[in-house]
């Protein structure tokens, strides 16, 4: 099976090693990877705060760089989500069929990578250990934008020596929102802090998700408050084994 | 300031402009009725049960529910009469005579005014309808439901509702009325609030006390 | 019984913006606890209706079609509804904007001599400023909703659509009764506060002969009006007086009486998670002997007509004031309505209120949202309210960016700098690479940053954020390339 990675261009440049881990993952399960040099962003942070123009460079220029790709991985639902329901739009605003069509071809190919492990490669045990406490924040993308249902908890359930704890009130938004974050920071802050009781209250080891934003968001928070957990990406617990436990970084 | 027939054009314009809709009201009737409803028209429940649920519903809301065949009604109505304690009572009117239980000071409506009817104690009523699923009780305000102010100022309202009165589905109550009424009031359950604290009290304004007499009226098989 | 020093303004206008307003709110835990409550009652109750109603999507569904086929022929459905109501004994009049509503309603109460009107509950009334411009003329309105008369008596301002005074507690409501209601030994229980309530209103009821109403639907089919409520007030108003006056704003109507059958099944689980309210009526014009012996209709556009020439936007007319989408709202359940300065506050709020303004206020309430979609999920009319988010967004962008005073305003720089910066690898690689160093000096010695400036410094009021790693992604993958190519070659 081949399939490229697209990284996303926060995880590039604030979460390499949830790139690498997804590669390891991958490669393990024989998947022959590429990666496209010239990737950048898919425009959802400018499409979320208004600058829909800009947002429409950066939809084209995906949709030309993947038009030949059969598969594509991303290991973030937002951006999963913005190709999903932003960009027909905007393809449908631009008015150039070809471009349009061409998006249409592509649609299908784009995966999620909780959606291509269980989906595509139709497996659920990765051969994972990652022996801690661990709580799974849904983020509102996943959950809400992509619908990934049960597909992360039925990987975790696979993970041997993690202990898994639910977090209560699963589906409330823990406040990241984008750049929400900081045009509304002190609101965004608040329902970091109502969120954070919920996932304290876990006594897990680590927080986890398939959204980086949301856990840096959370993690920031943990990190600034000395609170005795971490955050770390689902793709580093399922690329982690006996042999190579994950990189977690403090 | 433009004058009222202005806005009206205005307004209609600003509209006919902002949905260019062809005019053609063959063509709105058709999607109109081209409109998915997927959704639960009729119910499963047969008489008895649904008899039995609209019960259940209607003692959730506290109400007072009995239940008795058509030879015990007048009977049964005055048992709820006696154990109310009141003794004033509106009868719409188109009230059936046997219903106005003796012992009792009845006010017959035939148009009594507020205050007068603010003096009585209690009202009975017949219904339109009764829906199980809610609950709830549909007058059309016809001579046996009673003008609307008859169900409105007193605090005890006794209501007879038929068995063959009572449908399972809001949608079952609508598909029934071959004419849309010009007055209708449903009620399901006493007035409520809960604005304070989201505490819930009853009996803000309009009747505290609903009783229900449900009515075997149904050919048994 | 408002904050010492806040007086909350209700007008969009001049409102300050959403992330100020909040302020003051977010530092108030009893007003936070009083909304978090309110909002988990309600939404528990709806919770559990909806898993028991097997049927609910495919009520949603319906009633989404049936708003949105209403709203494409409104201008048929307008008409419809005025010859029935018409033939039907009321009239109907036209308002263009607010200032000629609360005109015309004026002109009616004037033609009555009426100096007093008994009011229920409409948010429609309160978005057109009508209370204080008849109390201006002469007018004074008595509202009789429990919520209402609390923020009347209370000089407080609505903060939900469905349940407005759910920011006060029971013993400010307490306060707010015994002064002015000069009742000395009331306690604070809510039973005991409800029934002051009602003997407070018993005499208004039988006495004032006008009562103004809003609409909860207009049936265009009969020329009828319903109006959904729990207390009763709603039915005493619409009863005992001689001239009955509904104010609506056009969007409310549907086409056929049976639509009620989707539409009061949606909305009573939505606003107050009850399979039905207590109490819902329906009329048409004027019953001789039956009720008032006047009844006036007053439609409202008010901006309506605007907002359902836009595509996008036009599903923002669909709405049935349930308020489940702020009851679901993880934004509105820290901040409560107040800090939307608008009387549609919430979700709903954030998309109608600027756009009830053309626009030209409210421009911060679109980004008054984390677009988690919970809204959106609960929406019985099924109104997309992230996507109407966005298009405004992008509303707002065009206008500002065209602005000599934004284009310095570092959000606008840095986003254009990036969209600069994604449109080749080398230069994005680039702003990585410079970045990295350029943070390095924010990056204290546990690899953290702990402080930034500008709009950073939003950030780490309550979050570090890891200092950049020195490898990016992209580069680790080049380097194994050229590691296994080397490997190949050698």
């Amino acid at each position: 099976m081949r399939a490229s990675l697209f990284i996303t261009c926060y995880n590039d440049t604030l979460y390499p090693e949830t790139g690498r881990a997804v590669v390891r993952l991958l490669e393990r399960l024989g998947v022959e990877l590429d990666f496209h040099p010239k990737q950048t962003c898919c425009g959802q942070m400018h499409a979320n705060t208004g600058f829909r123009g800009e947002a429409f460079c950066q939809a084209k220029r995906f949709v030309r760089m993947y038009q030949d790709t059969d598969v594509i991985i991303i290991p973030s639902s937002s951006c999963v989500a913005m190709i999903r329901d932003q960009y027909p739009g905007l393809f449908e605003e631009l008015g150039n069929e070809e471009l349009r069509r061409q998006f249409v071809a592509l649609l299908p190919r784009v995966y999620e990578l909780s959606e291509f492990l269980t989906d595509k490669l139709q497996v659920e045990d990765v051969g994972a250990y990652f022996p801690h406490r661990v709580t799974y924040h849904a983020s509102c993308h996943g959950l809400r934008g992509i619908h990934l249902g049960d597909r992360p908890f039925r990987l975790m359930s696979k993970v041997r020596g993690m202990e898994q704890v639910s977090l209560a009130n699963l589906d409330r938004c823990c406040g990241f929102g984008g750049t929400f974050s900081v045009k509304n920071g002190e609101v965004s802050s608040a329902m970091l802090a109502v969120k954070l009781q919920d996932v304290m209250a876990t006594r897990a080891e680590f927080c986890t998700a398939l959204d980086n934003s949301c856990l840096m968001h959370l993690g920031g928070a943990m990190h600034r408050q000395y609170a005795g957990m971490k955050t770390i990406h689902l793709a580093q617990i399922l690329a982690s084994t006996e042999a190579e436990p994950a990189e977690t970084m403090s | 300031m433009s004058t009222p027939s202005n806005s009206r054009n205005t307004i209609l314009e600003r509209v006919r402009n902002a949905t260019r809709t062809a005019e053609l009201s063959s063509d709105r009737v058709a999607a109109y009725e081209a409109l998915p409803r997927a959704y639960i028209r009729k119910g499963r429940l047969n008489a008895a049960e649904r008899v039995a649920l609209m019960i259940e519903r209607l003692r959730e809301y506290d109400a007072d529910v009995i239940e008795t065949g058509p030879e015990g009604l007048a009977g049964a109505i005055a048992t709820q009469l006696k154990a109310s304690g009141r003794r004033t009572f509106v009868a719409p009117e188109g009230l059936p005579a046997e219903w106005m239980a003796g012992g009792f000071e009845w006010k017959i409506d035939h148009g009594l005014s507020a205050s007068e009817i603010e003096q009585c104690e209690g009202v009975v009523t017949g219904a339109s309808c009764g829906v199980a699923d809610s609950g709830t009780i549909v007058l059309h305000h016809s001579a046996r439901d009673g003008r609307r102010v008859a169900t409105l100022l007193p605090d005890w309202h006794l209501c007879i509702l038929n068995a063959s009165q009572v449908v399972e589905t809001l949608p079952e109550y609508f598909a029934g009325c071959s004419i849309a009424p010009t007055l209708a009031t449903y009620i399901s359950g006493p007035s409520a609030t809960a604005d304070i604290e989201m505490t819930r009290i009853k009996g803000v304004h309009g009747p505290r006390f609903l009783n229900v007499i449900v009515v075997r009226d149904l050919a048994q098989n | 019984m408002s904050q010492a020093g806040y007086h909350p303004v209700l007008d969009p206008a001049l409102a300050p913006p959403f992330p100020k307003a909040a302020l003051p709110v977010l530092r108030n835990p009893q007003l936070r606890k009083n909304v978090a409550h309110a909002i988990d009652v309600i939404q528990a109750k709806r919770a559990r209706l909806v898993t028991e109603k097997s049927d609910w999507q495919e009520l949603r569904a319906a009633g989404a079609a049936i708003r949105d086929h209403a709203l494409a022929n409104l201008g048929a459905y307008l008409e419809q509804f005025e010859e029935r109501c018409t033939a039907a004994g009321g009239t109907v009049h036209w308002a263009a904007d607010a200032a000629e509503a609360r005109q015309i309603i004026l002109d009616i109460l004037r033609r009555e001599n009426a100096s007093e009107v008994i009011k229920i509950k409409t948010m429609t009334s309160a978005e057109i400023q009508l209370n204080p411009f008849l109390e201006a003329s002469g007018v004074k309105a008595y509202e009789t909703d429990l919520a209402e008369i609390i923020l009347q008596l209370g000089h407080e301002e609505p903060s939900h659509i469905v349940v407005p005074a759910l920011h006060v507690n029971r013993s400010q409501v307490r306060e707010i009764f015994a002064h002015s209601m000069g009742i000395n030994d009331l306690s604070d229980e809510p039973k005991v506060l409800t029934a002051a309530a009602r003997n407070y209103l018993r005499q208004k009821f039988l006495t004032v002969p006008t009562a103004i109403s809003g609409a909860n639907f207009l049936v265009a089919e009969t020329g009828s009006v319903s109006v959904v409520e729990s207390e009763g007030n709603g039915r005493m108003c619409l009863t005992l007086p001689r001239t009955m006056i509904t104010l609506a704003g056009i969007e409310k109507v549907i086409p056929r009486f049976t639509d009620l059958e989707v539409m009061l099944q949606v909305l009573a689980r939505s606003a107050t998670g009850e399979r039905m309210n207590p109490y819902t009526s329906v009329w048409s014009g004027v019953t001789p002997g039956d009720g008032p012996e006047r009844f006036h209709v007053v439609l409202l556009d008010n901006g309506r007509s605007s907002i359902l020439a836009k595509k996008t936007e036009r599903q923002t007319l669909r709405c049935i004031r349930c308020a489940a989408c702020m009851n679901g709202c993880p934004v509105y359940r820290q901040t409560g309505g107040h800090a939307y300065g608008s009387v549609y506050p919430g979700p709903i709020g954030a998309i109608l209120t600027p756009q009830l303004m053309q626009m030209h206020h409210a421009q911060s309430l679109p980004y008054a949202s984390s677009l988690c979609g919970a809204c959106y999920e609960v929406c019985p009319v099924k109104i997309n309210i992230p996507e109407v988010l966005l298009e405004l967004r992008s509303q707002v962008v065009n206008q500002e960016r065209r602005q000599v005073k934004k284009f310095f305003d570092p959000m606008y720089l840095g986003l254009r700098a990036a969209n600069v910066a994604f449109s080749s690898a080398s230069l994005f690689h680039a702003v990585q690479f410079f970045g990295r160093i350029g943070l390095k000096m924010f990056t204290g010695s546990d690899g953290w940053i702990h402080r930034l400036p500008s709009l950073g410094g939003k950030w780490t009021q309550t979050r570090d954020l890891r200092g950049l790693p020195k490898q990016t992604f992209h580069s680790w993958w080049e380097m194994r390339q050229r590691a296994t190519r080397q490997k190949e070659a050698g």
